[in-house]
C-alpha cells in the first residue's frame, strides 16, 4: 500500500513537471521574441541619438554621448518634413479611394453566385502576386504616355492599386460572414434595400472594413517600387527617403531617425487595433489563392 | 449566398474593384510583353523583334541574376517555414503567456520592409552586434561579412525577419482549422509525437504551407529594395538589374525581357506549388 | 481485453473537480454506460480513461497494470468521437489501417484485418472514398472499424450517435451492441440520452455533478432508483415526501395532501414520524377500478393523446402528478377522475 503510494506521488510529481516544461518553453519563446524585435529596435534608437560630435564608432560599446541633434539634423536639412506630408496626404486618399472602389465589388464576391467568382477573386490579388518593380516600371511608361508620372493623382492611383487587394478580399469575408438567415429576417419584417444597407450591410461589414482600412493605409505608407518609379524626384515619401539614406550615401544615424520616424506610428497603430484584429483577417482573407 | 438569377448589373459592380485592377496591371503587363518583343517600344520604332532575348539569353550577368534571385527566394520561403511552423504550433493551444508571444510576434508584420532591412543592416554590419557578440564570445576570431555578402545570407536574414509573422499567420489558420478530436483520435490509435506530426499536423496544415511558400518565393525573388541595400555587389538581384537596365543604360526592351522573365517565373513557380498542394492534399 | 478499475479518481480544471472521487470496476467484456447530463463528469471520466487527461487523484488500472502515466498512444484503448475525427487527409483504407500502422503491424496482416473490419462494417468497396465524400452513418462506420481493427483492450464510445438522426441512431445502437458481444471487448460507453443508455448497456453508471448517483442494470436502475436525480433524470417520476404514520409487517402508511396510502417498505428503515422522499413512475397511477388500492382522485388538467397512451398532467389537492390513461379512454381536461397506484411502484430515495 505504502509502494502504491509512494508511485502516485511520483505521477503527480511527473505531471507537475510537464506543466512547468510548457511554462518554460513559454517564456523562452518570449525572450528569444523579446531579443529578436527588441534588440533591432533598441539598436535603431540607440543610433538615432547619437550626438554628432561624439560618433559611436568600434570599439566603444556604448555611444558616449546621448542627443537630439541627429533629429534635429534630419528635420532640418533634409526633406523628410515635406515627405511626411505626401506620405500623409497620400494614404487617407488612396485609402478612400480603394474603399469607395472596393465595396461594390465585395459586395458581389460575397455575396453572389456568379460564374468566375473564383477566377475574378485570383485576379483582386495580383497586385501582390505581380513582382512590383516589373509592375511599377512598366505602368510608368503608361503613365508617362496619359500624363500621370510626376503627377499626385498618378500615385494616389498607384497607391489605390495596391491597397485594394487587402480591402477587396477582407471586405469579401466580411460580407460572406453575414447570414443569409439574418438579411432574410430583415425582409421578412419589411425591410427595404436601403435600410437593407444601412441597418444590416454596413454595421455588419464594420470590423473587416477598419481592419482593409489599416491594410490599405499601411501599405500607402510602405509603398516603394511605385512610387520610387513614378514619383521621384517630384515626390519623396519616407520610403524614398530612407532608400536614398540606405543606399550610395549610407548615413546611418540619419536613416535611424528615418527608421523610426515610419516605424512610430505603425507599430501604435498594430497596438491600438489588435483588439479588432482578432480574427486575423490578413489570413482569413490570404489564406487561399 | 444570395439565391442566384445572375444579373448583369452584378458584374457591373465588379468593374470598379476588378477592372481597376486589370486595367493597371494588365495594361503593365501587356506594355512589358510587347515592348520585349520590340513593339510599342519606347525608343520610338515599333518593330517586332528576338533580338532583346536572344542578347539577354547570352549575357553572363543577366543569367547570374536570374539565378541568385532564384536561390534567395527558395532560402527565405523555407527558411521562414522553418522559423514559423514550429512557433505556429506552439501557439496553436492558447495559454496566459501565449496571447502577449502572439503579439510580440506580430510586430516585424507592421514594419515596413525598408525599415527591416535597416534594422537587420544594423545587427549585421561588420562592426554591428552580432559580430561584436560572437567576438567577445571568443566563436569567430575576425568579424564575419554578413552584409552584402557575395552568397546573399544577409537578404535571407532581413526576408526572414520580416515575413515571419506573415507567415505564422496563414499557418496558424491552417493549423487551427485542425480539430482537437483529429489529434486526439490520432494519439489514441497509438500514434506518438513524430507521427502525430508528420501524419497529422503537416499533411492537414499543407495548403497553408504551400500558400506562404508562394507568396514568401515570390515576394523575395522579384524583391528590389532590400535586394538593393543589403544584397552582394554582383550579382544583383533581377529586378535590380531590369531597373539599372531600364533607367540608367535606357535599354528599356532588354529590361521588359527581364520583366517577362520575372512574370513568367512567378506564374511557374505558382503553378508548380498549386500542382504540388493537389498532389499532396490528393485531390483530383 | 481488460478489466477497468478506478479508484477514487478526482480530476479538477482550475480547482473545480469534473471528477469527483470516482469509484468503478467493470468485467472483462462488460459493456458499461455512463449516463448524465452534461457537465457531469462522464467525458472528462472518459478522456482520463483514455489517457487524454491525467488524474490529479485517484488511479486507473487495466488488469493490474497502473495506467496513471502511461501516455494515450500506449494505453490500447480504441474511443469513438462524437464528431467521429476521421482523418480528412486520408481515405477510408487508410483511416482504418492508421492504427495498425502505428503498431508497426505488418503490411499483409494490415491488409487482411482492414478487410476483415471493412467486411465486417459492409464498406466493402468504398476503401478509396474520402472522408467527405460519405454520409454520417457510413462515417460512423468508418469510426468503429477503424476502433476495432487495433484489436484494442478497451473500446471507449464518447456519444458517437449524437450526430445521426433518430431512426439511423436505434439501428446503429442495435450494431455497436451486437458487434460488442461477438467481439468481447471491454466497453465504456458516455451518453445523456437516457433510452440508448437504457438499450444498450450490461450496467448503468449514473452520474451527477462529478459523482456516481447509482450503478446497475438497467432494470434496476429503471425500477428501483435509489436517488430523487436517478428518479428524475431517468424516466418520468412523480418525486414527493410524506410522514409515515403507520407500519405493518412490509408496508408502510405514509401521510401525503392528497390522501393516506400504503406502500410497501422493501428496505426501508424509516419509524412511524419520518419523513421520508419516495418517488413512483406515471405509468403506476392509473384509473381506478373495483378493488384496487390507493385511491386518489384529481382534476385533470391537461390530457396528451401520445398514441398507445395518454399523458396525463393532474391535480390532487394542489400537487402536481403525472399519469397515464389507456388510448382508448375518455378523458378531458377539467374532469374529476379516481385513479389508484400500486403499493408495489413506491420507490424509497436516499
Amino acid at each position: 500500500m505504502a509502494a502504491t503510494k509512494q508511485k502516485n506521488l511520483w505521477y503527480v510529481r511527473q505531471a507537475r513537471r510537464k506543466r512547468r516544461f510548457t511554462t518554460l518553453l513559454t517564456v523562452f519563446f518570449i525572450l528569444v521574441q523579446v531579443l529578436w524585435v527588441g534588440v533591432p529596435i533598441f539598436m535603431t534608437v540607440l543610433w538615432s541619438l547619437v550626438d554628432p560630435n561624439h560618433p559611436w564608432s568600434f570599439p566603444n560599446i556604448l555611444p558616449e554621448k546621448l542627443s537630439w541633434g541627429q533629429w534635429m539634423y534630419v528635420f532640418k536639412y533634409t526633406n523628410i518634413l515635406r515627405a511626411l506630408k505626401t506620405s500623409y496626404t497620400l494614404a487617407p486618399c488612396a485609402v478612400l479611394l480603394s474603399f469607395l472602389f472596393s465595396l461594390p465589388t465585395a459586395y458581389v464576391l460575397g455575396r453572389k453566385q456568379i460564374p468566375g467568382k473564383k477566377f475574378f477573386q485570383t485576379i483582386v490579388l495580383l497586385p501582390i502576386i505581380m513582382p512590383g518593380m516589373v509592375v511599377a516600371l512598366f505602368l510608368s511608361r503608361v503613365f508617362n504616355a496619359f500624363g500621370l508620372a510626376q503627377n499626385f493623382f498618378g500615385l494616389v492611383l498607384a497607391h489605390t492599386l495596391m491597397g485594394l487587394p487587402y480591402m477587396i478580399r477582407v471586405l469579401t469575408t466580411s460580407f460572406e460572414a453575414i447570414p443569409q438567415d439574418v438579411i432574410d429576417a430583415a425582409e421578412n419584417l419589411g425591410a427595404n434595400t436601403f435600410v437593407k444597407i444601412k441597418d444590416i450591410f454596413l454595421p455588419m461589414v464594420r470590423p473587416g472594413l477598419l481592419a482593409g482600412m489599416i491594410f490599405a493605409f499601411t501599405t500607402s505608407i510602405e509603398e516603394f517600387n511605385l512610387t520610387f518609379i513614378i514619383g521621384t524626384p517630384t515626390f519623396e515619401t519616407i520610403p524614398t527617403i530612407l532608400y536614398s539614406f540606405l543606399g550610395y550615401n549610407f548615413i546611418r544615424t540619419n536613416a535611424s531617425v528615418v527608421a523610426l520616424i515610419m516605424m512610430i506610428p505603425n507599430i501604435i497603430m498594430l497596438f491600438a487595433v489588435e483588439n479588432f484584429l482578432k480574427s486575423d483577417y490578413l489570413s482569413a482573407s490570404l489564406g487561399k489563392l | 449566398m444570395e439565391r442566384k438569377n445572375v444579373s448583369s448589373i452584378d458584374y457591373l459592380l465588379l468593374i470598379p474593384g476588378v477592372g481597376f485592377i486589370l486595367l493597371f496591371i494588365g495594361s503593365s503587363i501587356f506594355i512589358t510583353i510587347t515592348q520585349s518583343f520590340g513593339v510599342l517600344s519606347v525608343t520610338g520604332k515599333s518593330q517586332f523583334t528576338i533580338e532583346n532575348w536572344k542578347a539577354i539569353f547570352h549575357d553572363k550577368e543577366s543569367l547570374d541574376s536570374i539565378l541568385f534571385s532564384l536561390k534567395i527566394g527558395l532560402l527565405s520561403s523555407v527558411g521562414t517555414l522553418l522559423f514559423a511552423f514550429p512557433v505556429a504550433l506552439f501557439l496553436r493551444k492558447g495559454g496566459s503567456g501565449k496571447r502577449f508571444l502572439a503579439s510580440l510576434i506580430k510586430i516585424p508584420l507592421f514594419i515596413p520592409a525598408l525599415v527591416a532591412a535597416f534594422l537587420i543592416i544594423n545587427l549585421i554590419s561588420y562592426h554591428g552586434i552580432v559580430n561584436e557578440a560572437l567576438l567577445a564570445l571568443g566563436i569567430i576570431k575576425k568579424p564575419l561579412r554578413m552584409l552584402n555578402d557575395k552568397f546573399g545570407w544577409g537578404v535571407v536574414a532581413i526576408q526572414v525577419w520580416k515575413n515571419l509573422p506573415f507567415v505564422l499567420l496563414i499557418l496558424s489558420s491552417s493549423l487551427a482549422s485542425i480539430r482537437d478530436d483529429t489529434i486526439d483520435a490520432a494519439r489514441n490509435l497509438g500514434a506518438g509525437t513524430f507521427s502525430v506530426l508528420f501524419r497529422i499536423y503537416v499533411p492537414l496544415a499543407m495548403p497553408g504551407i504551400l500558400v506562404s511558400m508562394i507568396l514568401m518565393f515570390i515576394k523575395a525573388f522579384g524583391d528590389f529594395a532590400i535586394m538593393s541595400v543589403a544584397g552582394p555587389t554582383y550579382p544583383p538581384s533581377i529586378a535590380l538589374r531590369m531597373r539599372n537596365t531600364a533607367t540608367l543604360f535606357q535599354e528599356w526592351d532588354k529590361a521588359a525581357v527581364l520583366g517577362v522573365i520575372i512574370i513568367l517565373t512567378t506564374l511557374f513557380i505558382t503553378w508548380l506549388y498549386s500542382r504540388l498542394a493537389e498532389f499532396v492534399t490528393g485531390r483530383k | 481485453m481488460s478489466r477497468l478499475i478506478l479508484k477514487d479518481l478526482v480530476k479538477k480544471f482550475d480547482n473545480v473537480a469534473a471528477v469527483n472521487h470516482v469509484s468503478l470496476e467493470v468485467e472483462e467484456g462488460e459493456f458499461v454506460t455512463l449516463l448524465g447530463p452534461s457537465g457531469c463528469g462522464k467525458t472528462t471520466t472518459l478522456r482520463t480513461i483514455a489517457g487524454f487527461y491525467q488524474p490529479d487523484e485517484g488511479e486507473i488500472y487495466f488488469n493490474d497494470r497502473l495506467m496513471n502515466n502511461i501516455p494515450p498512444a500506449k494505453r490500447n484503448t480504441s474511443m469513438c468521437f462524437q464528431s467521429y475525427a476521421l482523418f480528412p487527409h486520408m481515405n477510408v483504407w487508410d483511416n482504418i489501417a492508421f492504427g495498425l500502422k502505428m503498431r508497426k503491424i505488418s503490411q499483409p496482416e494490415q491488409k487482411k484485418r482492414v478487410a476483415q473490419a471493412l467486411e465486417m462494417m459492409s464498406l466493402s468497396g468504398m476503401e478509396k472514398r474520402m472522408p467527405g465524400q460519405l454520409s454520417g452513418g457510413q462515417q460512423q462506420r468508418v469510426a468503429l472499424a477503424r476502433a476495432i481493427v487495433t484489436q484494442p483492450d478497451i473500446l471507449l464510445f464518447d456519444e458517437p450517435l449524437s450526430n445521426l438522426d433518430a431512426k439511423l441512431r436505434v439501428q446503429v445502437r442495435v450494431e455497436i451492441k451486437e458487434m460488442q458481444k461477438r467481439l468481447g471487448i471491454t466497453s465504456i460507453y458516455v451518453t445523456h440520452d437516457q433510452d440508448e443508455a437504457l438499450a444498450i448497456s450490461d450496467r448503468i453508471v449514473v452520474m451527477n455533478q462529478g459523482q456516481i448517483e447509482q450503478v446497475g442494470d438497467p432494470q434496476s436502475i429503471y425500477l428501483h432508483p435509489m436517488t430523487s436525480f436517478v428518479a428524475g433524470f431517468i424516466g418520468l417520476a412523480n418525486i414527493l415526501s410524506g410522514q409515515v404514520v403507520a407500519r405493518k409487517e412490509n408496508q408502510v402508511q405514509l401521510e401525503l395532501p392528497f390522501g393516506r396510502f400504503w406502500a410497501f417498505a422493501g428496505g426501508l428503515r424509516a419509524s412511524v414520524g419520518d419523513t421520508v422522499r419516495f418517488s413512483f413512475r406515471p405509468e403506476n397511477v392509473v384509473q381506478y377500478r373495483e378493488g384496487s388500492p390507493n385511491k386518489v382522485s384529481a382534476t385533470i388538467q391537461h390530457a396528451i393523446f401520445m398514441g398507445d397512451t395518454i399523458d396525463l398532467f393532474l391535480d390532487a389537492k394542489g400537487t402536481r402528478l403525472r399519469a397515464r390513461a389507456e388510448s382508448a379512454a375518455k378523458l378531458k381536461p377539467g374532469d374529476i377522475a379516481v385513479f389508484s397506484i400500486d403499493e408495489t411502484a413506491f420507490q424509497f430515495l436516499e
